[in-house]
């Protein structure tokens, strides 16, 4: 009895000693990783990458800077292949293609990554999305900077497989309680919005005219959306503005035109607050703090100024500095994509599909990108407004951006979005 | 009143900025003879100068402005003349524009690929100003300027002085206009007109230069299209002082800045009026002055009076070539486009079908070219606005009333054929420059005025425009803009052929004989305007049924109008192969560059650069060095025979003298193909 069961010891040791010289070495000496996974037929996808290709306006007649999306992902995929996974389900992730549509050759370009050996496009960071429409037909998870209202719009909902940074859908008519709140926040009065004659520029304007009837905390009182594209002299406005003691100024322009009106304004002495939508850009505030001194600013993310970073951010600032790329919106858009596009396709399985990733995205009630994000429900971040509309204010102090009316650690101001209240809320509520 | 004297005042400074632009482009005008659309580029070459010492470099501002005003940009006009517009004194004025059209297109693109450049390719904020302290202002009562503002003004008005003292009293201010008058009558007096030239580009420049850096710091960024933008908006004041008076283009600056002043001030802001007039203020004014200003519905272009015995250019190669050849041609061109059309519809991916369907559509547009340019002579800058219309058209009754799409297309070729013939009724009399910018004026005007619209544009979001369901497949649509594309070019030829064509060859060699034999000319002109119209809306049309929207932004910019124009110059206007070839190169070189490597900015360099040929080898420089490809083989297959003079289907000599730049007399074989 004896013997057989050190017989049997022997045997277990022996079998023991097998299985570990079969291990060892494999985890010891090699870096591929040891779970198996299952073949994947899928456009892109090998036994060891995971291929996605992207599109910016890299050659734009207004000089953005587009194309920082890709060092975005790029930051984002390095951290995922370093980590002690080595990637997803066995497979690195590689931004395979970076194409340039030059701002008129988006549907070209789109076509090009739907045709090529991609299995996801990520990023789209462009002035004109007009092949939109050929993504949305394709199925393939696509997941872009959303600036576009092809992504969705009180015109048309957006594809279920196209996803936004900070969700899909955007209104650009609608009001909203944001502004009339800030303005009564800052004890404004009467305001001035000034607008591009441009569709989107005039219907942002349309918005906030819209939010203060519904919200009279203060008064428009001068109103121009008959701004030329690229307008150079706005002495007249300023000094209306002037003349009607506008206290509080919000534009629907871009940055060249908000410079120009900051000026113009410190030129007249006209002394309102500015509220900067479009403006969260370090080196330009930076370089033009005389004229930007206590204006505000508007993210959708968690801005790389607060105290308590959440993961999300630490991770995103290591990353981008250990790639030596530059911090900034657009590729902070693009780090917010690439990781909603892994979150799903983890979520997916190991036997993912395009269409399993898409359904995994819109299956998530509350994406916030390791704290980046406020939220994201993607039941109804295609087709509608979100519950509540959450960003963060920062009030822009000798060149610098000061995240404002938040808490430590909870810097979103949300307020209420869909339903609307018939009346603004007095407080709105703060988070994560 | 005081309101009023309120709003002038306030549009004083910044018509002072029209003003120096004007003035500088009337300058080059009056001592080149060149009408300078590429003035904002050179202005941009310098600002980048400036920006990059001072900002980059960290020089002081004073010497940064010598070497960008006073090195730089001399340097350039010194380039420029010595390479370029020397060779073009007696070229025709539109010949002068194309060239320059070109240059606007090319140079910023080869400005950013220098050493130490490249700063260029990426967001440039917060170009410097010469005045030491940015942030200085200067009370006037209740006016307030800032530096760069009165720096402005000063350098407005002492230029303004200067440059009439030149020309009005000094030896070479007279000599510089004589020889834009006539290089070679002014050599037979003495004067050596190649240095009078280069010292006039070296003047014009350096004006391009001071504007560069004092305008750059009124834009957030330093980006090229701002001084294109502004230059276009200028022509109005230049328009004023009738290209040529300095003291009245200075003045009409001064009133643009005014009248927009005034305007902002009376006109409600939010008002569709205002949304219409204010953005597209300087646009309409220069329509206005050139078709009811005095001085220049009556002008005549600057004509080098010994130009008529310059030998005419010579026939198409076409029309030159031994029937044997032509037969060859023909059976070559069929096994091409059979071959192209196997490998489009059974070889290629979906994205290489969305290219070649790409260039057939602009084939289509460019045929609109190939009939105003290359059988009109004339020049227009509006064919995108053109096909827009068309465009707006084919989509907005599809998509909001409801009719048969293909009808929408028919009946948007037609608006755009109808815009085309209103437009040229009160403008064709004016010819050469004048029209191509009025034709500016009017591009401009409607992308100002009626592209925001919700109704042309569709709002947020391109009106979307189903295909009729035989067209669903993208192979099929292939096939069926082939096929537009034939009928479209059959129909040119014909009209080349027939009496339309023959009127317009016959204008093109002589108004005052053609008049004199009973040819209606302003009958054959709006014909070729409104079918060069007409052709434009159809491709538009056609463009928005591949797109299955109306793209606006992305498709029918006014300033992709001008390189769709130095595209089709560069490779041919004259003939329905060149208009082929242009829409082939347009959709397929930014492709070839990719697969090279390279940057698609290389095609503007390479399209400029193309269109700078135009004067020399006005049928393109395909039929250039075609017709030198055909005189090797025709030598070669003619080796040891003399052929009888005149003997059917050998070489024709073209009998007719026409004038040099714009097209020629058809001559030769009448059945060979076009």
């Amino acid at each position: 009895m004896r013997g057989r069961r050190g017989v049997a010891g022997l045997a277990s040791l022996v079998v023991a000693a097998g299985v570990l010289a079969a291990v060892v070495p494999a985890s010891a000496g090699a870096d591929a990783p040891t779970q198996q996974f299952p073949p994947v037929n899928q456009p892109g996808v090998t036994q060891t990458e995971i291929n996605v290709g992207g599109v910016a306006s890299k050659t734009n007649p207004l000089g953005g800077d587009y194309a920082g999306a890709f060092n975005g992902v790029k930051a984002y995929f390095d951290m995922v292949n370093s980590s002690k996974d080595k990637g997803v389900y066995g497979r690195k992730l590689n931004l395979s293609v970076e194409n340039d549509d030059q701002v008129s050759q988006n549907r070209q370009e789109i076509q090009s990554l739907i045709d090529g050996n991609v299995f996801a496009v990520l990023p789209v960071s462009v002035l004109l999305f007009t092949g939109a429409d050929l993504l949305g037909q394709s199925g393939i998870p696509t997941f872009g900077w959303n600036i576009n209202a092809e992504w969705g719009s009180e015109q048309a909902p957006g594809p279920q497989n196209l996803f936004g940074e900070k969700g899909s859908y955007l209104c650009f008519t609608c009001p909203s309680q944001l502004v009339p709140w800030l303005a009564q926040k800052v004890k404004a009065k009467k305001i001035g919005v000034l607008a591009y004659s441009v569709p989107q520029s005039a219907d942002c304007a349309k918005g906030l005219q819209a939010a203060f009837d519904k919200y009279p905390s203060a008064k428009i009182e001068f109103l121009d959306t008959s701004l030329a594209f690229g307008v150079t002299d706005l002495s007249n406005d300023v000094q209306q503005m002037k003349d009607k003691g506008v206290d509080f100024v919000t534009t629907c322009m871009d940055n060249n035109g908000t410079l120009t009106l900051a000026k113009e304004m410190k030129k007249q002495g006209l002394n309102a607050k500015q509220y900067l939508p479009n403006a969260y850009n370090q080196k330009f505030v930076e370089e033009n703090a005389p004229f930007f001194q206590g204006s505000y600013a508007l993210t959708f993310f968690t801005p790389f100024e607060v105290k308590q970073k959440p993961k999300g951010l630490k991770d995103y600032q290591k990353w981008m500095k250990k790639n030596n790329y530059e911090q900034n919106e657009n590729s902070m858009a693009g780090w917010i994509n690439a990781d909603q596009f892994v979150t799903g396709l983890r979520e997916a399985g190991p036997d993912f599909t395009r269409q399993k990733v898409v359904d995994a995205i819109n299956a998530e009630k509350n994406f916030t990108a390791n704290g980046l994000l406020a939220g994201i429900d993607w039941s109804v971040a295609h087709q509608g407004e979100q519950p509540q509309g959450c960003n963060v204010i920062s009030k822009i102090e000798n060149g610098k951006f000061v995240p404002s009316f938040g808490q430590p650690g909870k810097p979103f101001v949300c307020l209420q979005l869909n339903p609307l209240p018939d009346k603004l809320q007095s407080q709105p509520t703060v988070e994560a | 009143m005081s309101d009023f004297l309120n709003y002038v005042i306030l549009g004083i400074p910044f018509g002072c900025v029209f003003a120096l632009v004007a003035v500088g482009l009337v300058l080059t005008y009056k001592t080149s003879g060149v009408f300078n659309l590429a003035f904002g580029a050179q202005a941009y070459v310098s600002a980048a100068v400036f920006y990059n010492t001072v900002t980059n470099h960290d020089w002081p501002l004073l010497p940064g402005f010598i070497v960008a005003v006073f090195v730089v940009a001399p340097l350039v006009g010194l380039i420029l003349e010595r390479f370029l517009f020397r060779h073009l004194r007696t070229a025709p004025a539109i010949a002068k524009l194309v060239t320059s059209l070109g240059l606007l297109i090319a140079i910023p693109e080869i400005v950013k690929l220098l050493p130490d450049f490249d700063f260029l390719q990426s967001s440039v904020f917060n170009p410097p100003t010469i005045w030491p302290n940015p942030f200085a202002y200067y009370h006037f009562g209740d006016y307030v300027l800032d530096g760069n503002q009165v720096a402005t003004i000063i350098s407005t008005v002492a230029a303004v002085l200067f440059l009439t003292a030149l020309f009005r009293w000094t030896t070479i201010g007279l000599q510089m206009r004589a020889v834009v008058e006539s290089p070679r009558m002014t050599e037979l007096a003495g004067i050596n007109a190649d240095r009078v030239s280069a010292f006039s580009w070296m003047l014009s420049s350096t004006f391009a230069g001071l504007a560069g850096v004092l305008l750059a710091p009124l834009f957030a960024q330093l980006a090229a299209p701002n001084f294109t933008i502004l230059l276009i908006a200028a022509i109005a004041a230049a328009a004023f002082g009738r290209l040529t008076s300095i003291p009245l283009a200075f003045l009409g600056g001064i009133l643009l800045g005014v009248a927009q002043g005034v305007l902002g001030g009376y006109l409600p802001s939010d008002s569709i009026l205002a949304n219409g007039l204010r953005p597209s203020l300087p646009f309409v004014v220069l329509f206005l002055l050139l078709l009811f200003w005095p001085g220049l519905r009556t002008r005549s272009e600057i004509v080098d009076p010994l130009s008529g015995v310059d030998p005419p250019p010579p026939g198409l190669a076409a029309a030159q070539r031994m029937r044997a050849l032509t037969y060859a041609t023909w059976a070559l061109g069929a096994v091409v486009v059979l071959g192209g059309l196997y490998v489009a519809l059974f070889v290629v991916s979906s994205f290489w079908l969305l290219i070649i369907t790409k260039a057939v559509i602009f084939s289509l547009i460019f045929l609109s070219i190939t009939v105003i340019t290359g059988m009109a002579g004339q020049i227009s800058l509006c064919q995108a606005s053109f096909a827009a219309v068309g465009a707006a058209g084919t989509a907005q009754l599809a998509s909001h009333f409801g009719f048969p799409v293909l009808l929408t297309m028919v009946i948007g070729a037609a608006m755009a054929a109808v815009v085309g013939g209103l437009l040229a009724i009160p403008a064709l009399r004016l010819g050469g420059i004048f029209l191509a910018l009025a034709t500016i004026a009017f591009a401009f005007m409607f992308d100002s005025i009626f592209v925001p619209l919700d109704w042309v544009s569709g709002g947020l979001l391109p009106t979307k425009v189903p295909r009729p369901t035989f067209l669903g497949s993208d192979r099929t649509f292939l096939l069926f803009a082939l096929g537009v594309l034939t009928v479209v070019a059959i129909g040119v030829i014909l009209v080349r052929k027939g009496t339309t064509g023959r009127y317009l060859d016959a204008l093109r060699g002589s108004e005052t004989a053609a008049t004199a034999i009973g040819i209606n000319p302003a009958r054959a002109r709006v014909i070729a305007f409104a079918l060069s119209a007409g052709i434009a809306g159809l491709g538009g049309g056609l463009l928005t049924l591949q797109e299955n929207q109306a793209n606006f932004a992305g498709n029918y910019a006014p300033l992709f109008g001008f390189l769709w124009l130095v595209i089709v110059v560069t490779l041919g206007s004259r003939t329905v192969e060149g208009a082929v070839q242009a829409g082939f190169a347009f959709a397929f070189v930014p492709e070839i560059l990719k697969a090279l490597g390279l940057s698609p900015a290389y095609q503007f360099i390479l399209f400029g650069l193309g269109a700078i040929t135009y004067a020399r080898h006005p049928e393109g420089i395909v039929e250039y060095n075609k017709r030198r490809s055909l005189d090797a083989v025709q030598r070669f297959l003619t080796r040891g025979r003399t052929p009888p003079p005149g003997a059917p289907g050998e070489r024709v000599v073209a009998p007719t003298p026409a004038p040099a730049g714009v097209g020629t007399a058809r001559v030769g074989n009448p059945g060979a193909p076009s």
